[in-house]
């Protein structure tokens, strides 16, 4: 049943609650949807899910705006539980509460009864939709039930992932009639902790069966939280009964041979393992000056005018009808936005986002977003639809651009320091982005600070990357870890940190191997490598040219990063690094769909290919260009 | 319709024109000096903002300042809240009653730049902590606190801060003394980080404290002071004392 139903106003005060039983919810899931989904523009989705932190429940949320009297209406539930009157429910509850509001009250205490018997009818709505589909569809659930059992029984523990299948969306079949029955046993379970993930593949598998995969949902918070330890432990298990098994069978990796000519030597040309020879080679200590990373941001101030005459003047023809009726109802006033007015001017917007290169999933989900938060607002006298719509959007971007965490590393570093141990910061992302190059710059700027650092070649597959490592280290005068090539780059980071900690570096660098997002042996790799130094800082570096595959990446990353994770608290990207952004000069589009996606903040921006390219993202500047 | 204006008009005649004139020209020279003087001097302003962590208290001090209670509870907030109220203690005074505009902006990081918007008018800013989850968010709130000292708005007006410690009906609250000790050696910490080399700091607009020295909070341009309250319970007084001492009628 409906654990809790939440009225509050946009300013954080709550008018009215409904509570089932008196029962109080565990952690805190309305502050949570507030911060990673409602102020993060994903509004447009349907529900959000909410883990309790100490494993005591697991809920689904569902909310409704009204934008006009600026209310947001929430709803509460158990994740099991397939309650399908919910968003009736919703748009009931909004309708009737905005008849009594009244922006002096506080309390409204004769809503009990109404709620009391709009809930009556949703329900017995819902249980009249469910028998008249469950009549429908009686013989096919006989034939189905054997199903479920059986791959239950043989799936073990399944991925908690799909239980989200099933919550949130309203199926309203037959089935859920029995999901009900079966949750009701497993609710107990669910109680008692995570560890019941035995009961969860019932669930899953109804989901999958339904044919209705949740796709829409996107949910950062499901990545950022507890993953189930049985889910964990069973691939874990069964990973590394496969990597004991594939030990003895490895295959040592065969030179490949092009024609038929004489099979050369080795192909390494690592200098024997010693990083002080070389005297022929000059060591220019770089000093090229300031870093850009310190240097004030010159911005440009434009006018703003020029977006409502670009809108304006791309369909000239029917837009003229609509400019005269807006311009009309924006001098009268009192107009009420609806879905159809806002419409085209969302059309224009994401158009226009989408040519300064937002991935276009990123930028439907925000128009979406943006469009649900202005939906039944009363539009200001003298105001066009097009300038409250800018607004709306000017004020999303610039939200979801500011970094939700501290993005100042110098004062993590100093509190490392300060621990005694280094600060490890993991550099990770496809092949070709800038990865060695943008570490260097970052260690430039890091010495620059006073700041002792040390690299880690842990690319120990592409040719070249430990010497280039090498010259950049012999340049900036730091000291560099190598193992040369085919070495286990997670041991080798590990070896690394306890160098660092014996020559007491403040900082270490950690190189990796660029990957594709697809490559699950690769992407297994790289997790050992995090999970088994556990760094301060995984920053992934993105580069500025790269399109809807942008959306892509950052996702399988973060999702095999949490997947093949063999802690709890799985740890995800943490930052951006947005390299190449000398390239791009107005399409600065990349970094709103990495940051959307994945929730992290850019903590830095190459801009160029020498050492003092290196700065910091100023949101105010790109939002302009976004826009304009 | 006529008739009254022909009655009037012989009503206006009735004494010498002379006088008439004098008497509208005296008229219109104190309306005039009146509104000179109203436009000359500044309007003191009676804005008080509050500002804090997300999750630190605001929005419930905010409600207990102006309604006198909590209500039914609060939620992280997405949009300020702006609302009058008169002091108590005021209604027993005589002459006009100002009321206090308070202002609460949003805690959320993703939020803070809605503080900008407010701070220019501000005849004072309370700072509201958490005491019982200080120090596990101590850093974020130095953080927070160092970058409201260190902007233009502030400094140049030399707007007064009350830091509140919130929450102090708990037991587990730690004391005020304790708090100011931990946030002045945190910003500390963050001077030595911020100001590392670069001349050019674009991060904050002004350098605190006296360099070479620990900072403290009276080495401040802005007179920073320090006090304890519990906004679900109500005991706010030092907190009304504050405003009380800086919305001058």
């Amino acid at each position: 049943m409906l654990e809790q139903l939440l009225i509050f106003t946009r300013g954080g005060l709550i008018l009215w609650t409904y509570r089932e039983l008196g029962n109080a919810l565990k952690g805190s899931p309305v502050d949570a949807l507030i911060r990673s989904c409602l102020l993060e523009e994903r509004s447009a989705e349907t529900s959000f899910s909410y883990d309790a932190p100490a494993g005591g429940a697991t809920y689904t949320l569902k909310w409704a705006f009204h934008n006009d009297l600026g209310l947001v209406f929430v709803a509460v539930y158990q994740r099991i539980l397939h309650l399908l009157y919910v968003d009736e429910l919703l748009a009931a509850v909004r309708r009737e509460f905005s008849h009594i509001y009244d922006p002096k009250r506080t309390a409204y205490d004769e809503f009990d009864e109404i709620f009391r018997q709009l809930q009556k009818e949703a329900e017995a709505r819902a249980e009249e939709m469910r028998k008249s589909k469950q009549s429908n569809r009686a013989p096919p659930v006989a034939g189905k039930k054997q199903g479920p059992g059986q791959r239950a029984g043989s799936q073990g523990n399944g991925k908690k992932k799909g239980v989200k299948v099933g919550s949130g969306k309203d199926d309203g079949d037959g089935e859920s009639g029995k999901g009900r029955g079966l949750s009701n046993g497993s609710s107990n379970g669910q109680e008692n902790g995570i560890e019941e993930s035995s009961r969860v593949p019932s669930v899953v598998v109804k989901g999958n069966e339904n044919g209705t995969p949740e796709v829409g949902a996107f949910d950062v918070n499901k990545l950022q939280k507890l993953r189930p330890k049985g889910g964990k432990k069973s691939d874990a298990g069964g990973g590394g009964g496969k990597a004991s098994k594939a030990e003895p069978k490895k295959i040592l990796k065969k030179n490949r041979v092009w024609d038929d000519s004489p099979s050369k030597s080795r192909l390494d040309f690592t200098d024997p393992g010693d990083e002080k020879g070389d005297n022929i080679v000059d060591v220019v200590a770089a000093d090229q000056g300031e870093s850009m990373m310190d240097k004030e941001e010159i911005v440009s101030s434009e006018s703003e005018s020029e977006e409502d005459e670009e809108v304006e003047s791309a369909k000239p023809g029917t837009k003229k009808k609509g400019w005269f009726s807006s311009m009309f109802r924006s001098i009268a006033g009192n107009a009420v936005l609806l879905r159809s007015d806002l419409t085209p001017a969302l059309k224009a917007l994401k158009d226009r986002l989408m040519t300064k290169n937002v991935a276009e999933e990123i930028a439907e989900k925000l128009c979406e977003s943006v469009a649900a938060s202005l939906e039944g607002k009363k539009l200001g006298s003298f105001t066009r639809v097009s300038s409250t719509v800018q607004t709306a959007m000017e004020e999303a971007l610039l939200r979801i651009l500011t970094p939700k965490r501290s993005i100042d590393i110098l004062r993590d570093v100093h509190a490392a320091k300060e621990q005694g141990k280094p600060y490890v910061i993991v550099f990770v992302g496809v092949n070709g982005v800038g990865k060695s190059t943008n570490l260097a710059k970052v260690a430039y700027w890091l010495l620059q600070h006073n700041v002792s650092v040390m690299m880690a070649a842990c690319d120990t597959f592409r040719s070249g990357a430990v010497e280039q490592l090498r010259t950049h280290a012999r340049r900036l005068q730091i000291p560099i870890f190598e193992k040369g090539y085919e070495k286990d780059p997670a041991i080798v980071a590990r070896e690394a940190i306890q160098e660092a900690c014996r020559n007491s570096s403040d900082v270490v660098l950690v190189d990796t191997a660029g990957r594709m997002q697809d490559n699950e042996p690769l992407m297994r790799a790289l997790s050992k490598l995090i999970n088994l130094n556990n760094p301060d800082l995984v920053l992934f570096v993105g580069e500025a040219l790269v399109g809807n595959d942008a959306v892509d990446q950052l996702s399988k990353f973060n999702q095999k990063l949490a997947d093949l994770s063999t802690v709890p608290n799985a740890r995800l990207i943490d930052g951006i690094l947005l390299t190449k952004f000398d390239t791009i000069d107005d399409k600065v589009g990349a970094a709103l769909s990495m940051v959307y996606i994945s929730g992290a903040p850019v903590m830095f921006v190459g801009c160029g290919q020498s050492y003092t390219d290196l700065k910091k993202l100023n949101v105010k500047s790109i939002v302009k260009t976004l826009l304009k | 319709m006529e008739q009254w204006m022909h009655q009037i008009e012989q009503w206006v005649r009735q004494p010498p024109v002379e006088q008439l004139y004098a008497a509208l020209a005296v008229l219109v020279v104190t309306l005039a000096f009146f509104s000179i003087l109203r436009l000359l001097k500044p309007s003191k302003s009676a804005t008080i903002v509050l500002a804090g962590l997300s999750g630190s208290g605001k929005t419930t001090l905010f409600f207990q300042l102006c309604d006198d209670s909590p209500h039914q509870g609060t939620v992280t907030s997405m949009d300020p809240n702006e609302g009058t109220f008169v002091l108590h203690s005021e209604l027993e005074k005589k002459g006009k009653l100002k009321p206090v505009h308070l202002v609460d902006v949003p805690g959320h990081s993703q939020l803070r730049p809605k503080l900008d918007e407010f701070l220019p008018h501000a005849a004072g800013l309370i700072f509201v902590v958490d005491s019982l989850d200080f120090l596990p968010n101590c850093r974020a709130a130095a953080e927070y606190l160092y970058d409201i000292l260190t902007k233009a708005s502030m400094v140049k007006r030399k707007t007064p801060i009350l830091i509140v410690c919130n929450k102090t009906d708990r037991m587990t609250a730690h004391s005020k003394e304790f708090i100011k000790k931990q946030l002045e050696k945190e910003i500390d910490e963050l001077r030595t980080s911020r100001n590392a080399i670069s001349s050019a700091d674009i991060a904050n607009e002004y350098t605190l404290g006296v360099p070479g020295e620990a900072f403290t909070f009276s080495q401040c341009r802005n007179k920073v002071t320090i006090a304890e309250a519990s906004g679900l319970t109500g005991e706010i007084s030092q907190v009304k004392q504050f405003i009380r001492d800086h919305v001058e009628p």
